[in-house]
């Protein structure tokens, strides 16, 4: 669980328990990345460093991470290219995953929490069968958007894990009237989302 | 979804303010909610924003700000990394909100 001492207010435990559960989850073996895969692909969030993955797969990575407004399909599909579409999911995933826990962090201007160590294993294999492009770069589940990680499941259960205590859980998004009290209310919360989405020039 | 929760709570929403600074959101605290999220992808230093977002929504609010942006810091990355495109219902039903903060080139991408 991550704890934090150095915030400006207390945090829900909820939040600290799911990002505990994430960089636990993150330190892991993938479905087609090795746990060490796993941490450069975080740290290359972070940083200029380059990874050791193939080119247009660290390139997605960076641009992703810093521009994802400038993300188009041919990026993905370039990554793809120079590696496997699971292994493109994994990223993705990483990257969204990564770039929301050090976000909560900026946001209350705490330092950010270390990556971190891989651990020993071999990456799972879990990847799923009979998925295609839906006019997306990668083939994904049908429906919304949660379930567009569906070719690595593993990926898609880690994202809702911290959706629902950063945001809302996907049941809770039913309710128009959703409020955390004491704490925001619905359109006090869909105020920020929809800015954020405008900065990285993002209709969603 | 924004113009959904305003009108569920009775609020006099404008929305052309997530686009327009100069606009007021007409949602409690929403001022200070929109100079928060400026300042933490405009600039180095949130502090005084922080601060006084904190004033208005209270800790908890401020730790809900905090994880909503997170949440979309998150979800804008996934959106643009598998390209799930916007329906055409949608795009149909937010046309107004689209022409109101210019959204067409977002569109195209």
């Amino acid at each position: 669980m991550f704890q934090f001492d150095d915030a400006p207010v207390p945090v829900r435990d909820d939040i600290g328990a799911a990002y505990g559960r994430e960089w636990a989850y993150l330190a892991a073996p993938g479905a087609s990345l090795s746990s060490a895969e796993r941490i450069e692909v975080a740290g290359r969030t972070r940083t200029d460093e380059a990874t050791s993955l193939p080119d247009a797969v660290d390139s997605l990575v960076d641009r992703l991470a810093r521009d994802p407004g400038s993300v188009s399909e041919s990026h993905v599909r370039a990554a793809v290219d120079d590696s496997n579409e699971p292994t493109v999911v994994e990223v993705i995933g990483i990257v969204c995953r990564v770039s929301a826990v050090d976000s909560f962090h900026k946001a209350l201007g705490v330092p950010l929490p270390p990556l971190p160590d891989p651990r020993a294993g071999h990456p799972t294999g879990e990847i799923a069968e009979g998925l295609k492009r839906r006019r997306t770069h990668i083939p994904v589940g049908p429906g919304p958007i949660p379930n567009t990680l569906d070719l690595v499941p593993a990926e898609g259960r880690a994202l809702e894990a911290i959706h629902g205590p950063q945001y809302m859980t996907y049941d809770e998004m039913d309710d128009d009237r959703f409020a955390r009290e004491p704490g925001l209310n619905r359109a006090q919360m869909e105020l920020i989302s929809s800015r954020t989405s405008l900065h990285n020039q993002c209709f969603y | 979804m924004l113009r959904a929760s305003s009108l569920a709570f009775g609020y006099d929403l404008d929305v052309r303010a997530v686009g327009d600074r100069t606009v007021d959101p007409g949602v409690p605290g929403g001022v200070a909610i929109l100079d928060f999220v400026d300042a933490l992808l405009l600039r180095d230093d949130a502090d005084h924003e922080r601060r006084v977002l904190q004033d208005q929504v209270g800790s908890e609010g401020l730790v809900d700000a905090s994880g909503v942006f997170a949440n979309f810091q998150m979800m804008n990355r996934l959106a643009e990394g598998t390209g799930i495109p916007v329906p055409g219902a949608v795009i149909d039903r937010e046309a107004d909100l689209i022409e109101a903060l210019g959204l067409h080139s977002i569109l195209k991408n």
